[in-house]
């Protein structure tokens, strides 16, 4: 679980770098991929579905994407964007299709449905994650500036 | 040109940069509306698609003035949307005079993509690494390695040659499956779906997936609409790719069963 958590940190180190994130802001957007991830495995350990498990994981780096936004005021996107990626449902997409081409319909409806209803989970991730207001963000870091 | 008109052409340009590097529809609004204030003007109104900027200042004065821009959809350059935003923030603390402004936004445009060296190692390593948290393991991780630099040499140059994108993401993900399959064809231990999807990772719509969501949840129904059908057409076109190859690996005699 730590060498997937290293791995995702430096998948989304190196993607950050495709998207030509600043040099100085990479570190914190992989460490915020990182997290993510820790969470997605920790919340599939707990028992959660794939679709819980994104949405807890996308909402957690959605905030911290904001609050580090706040911290040294550049766009929430350069945090959000490629931290993204390790929760996109690449491997869902592969496997609809390869279903799809096999004729194994009973498959394909689950993993059709399945990578539907995670892409949906992370939509509301990152809605959920933008809904809180501005003035909680900023009460936290006041209550612990770091 | 009067004053009006050169500070709307300046907010539109900051805007049209900000949103051709991949912002979101209501930054390069805020953006554009910050812009008018901090330079006074009084009486304007902007319409941000997400291909698209319509802007008009003045328009009951003499002085009116409207610009009409159409802006390509086009790769995503976060470095450029932070260093436009710093500047933004700097004209309306009245910071920043026009003649400065100009100079800024012209540095801003002028701040280089990584080298293609550079951009095909770390779209390697990405790979490899999206392998291995996928569940491949070590070998697989290197086959991903060498297909992600190479499926990136091959984006780059359609990039510079401006082939559609939908041509580019069926070659990619059918190049990809087809190596794959290659090097399980010629009986190494490797787990082909894991290499697959460790490299489609570079064409997967992440991006546009997100700017739809932000876009719908500000209410901007139009280009969330945009961006998510550029994402489900790309989804659908690397499922096109990946799924000519392994049809056709089924018409190989002697293949290898897969999964």
């Amino acid at each position: 679980m730590i060498l997937q958590v290293i791995a995702a940190t430096f998948a989304v180190a190196s993607f950050s770098i495709l998207f030509s994130v600043p040099k100085d802001q990479c570190i914190l957007a992989a460490l915020n991929g990182g997290i993510a991830w820790f969470s997605y495995l920790f919340l599939s350990q707990l028992g959660a579905g794939p679709a819980v498990s994104s949405l807890g994981a996308t909402l957690l780096l959605t905030l911290l994407a904001r609050l580090f936004a706040l911290h040294r005021k550049h766009p929430v996107t350069i945090y959000l964007m490629a931290g993204i990626f390790p929760l996109v449902p690449g491997s869902g997409i592969y496997y609809t299709s390869y279903y799809f081409i096999m004729s194994d319909m009973e498959s394909f409806v689950a993993k059709g449905t399945e990578t539907f209803k995670v892409a949906g989970a992370i939509a509301l991730g990152i809605i959920f994650g933008f809904a809180l207001p501005q003035k909680f963000l900023l009460f936290a870091r006041r209550k612990f500036p770091y | 040109m009067s004053y009006n008109k050169e500070i709307l052409t300046l907010a539109v340009e900051i805007g049209d940069e900000l949103l051709r590097n991949g912002g979101e529809i209501y930054r390069v609004e805020d953006t554009i509306f910050h812009i008018l204030k901090a330079f006074e003007i009084e009486n304007y109104d902007v319409y941000v698609l997400s291909n698209g900027i319509f802007a008009s200042a003045n328009e009951d004065s003499d002085e009116s003035c409207s610009i009409i821009r159409h802006v390509p959809l086009g790769d995503v350059h976060l470095g450029r949307i932070a260093a436009i935003n710093q500047l933004s923030r700097e004209i309306s603390e009245k910071k920043c005079d026009l003649k400065t402004a100009w100079d800024r936004l012209e540095q801003c445009r002028s701040i280089p993509l990584p080298k293609p060296a550079t951009l095909t190692f770390f779209a390697g390593l990405g790979c490899s690494c999206y392998t291995y948290i996928f569940g491949g393991n070590f070998l697989d991780a290197i086959f991903a390695f060498l297909f992600g630099m190479i499926l990136e040499i091959y984006l780059i140059y359609t990039r510079r040659k401006k082939t559609s994108k939908f041509i580019s993401n069926i070659v990619g993900s059918a190049f990809v499956t087809f190596a794959s399959l290659f090097v399980l064809h010629l009986g190494l231990p490797v787990l082909q779906d894991k290499i697959v999807i460790g490299d489609i990772m570079p064409l997967v719509p992440g991006v546009a997936l997100t700017t739809s969501i932000r876009d719908l949840f500000n209410g901007d129904y139009l280009s969330g609409a945009i961006h998510l059908l550029d994402a489900l057409l790309t989804a659908m076109c690397i499922a096109v790719g990946v799924g000519s190859m392994i049809i056709l690996y089924q018409y190989i005699p002697g293949g290898v069963p897969l999964l």
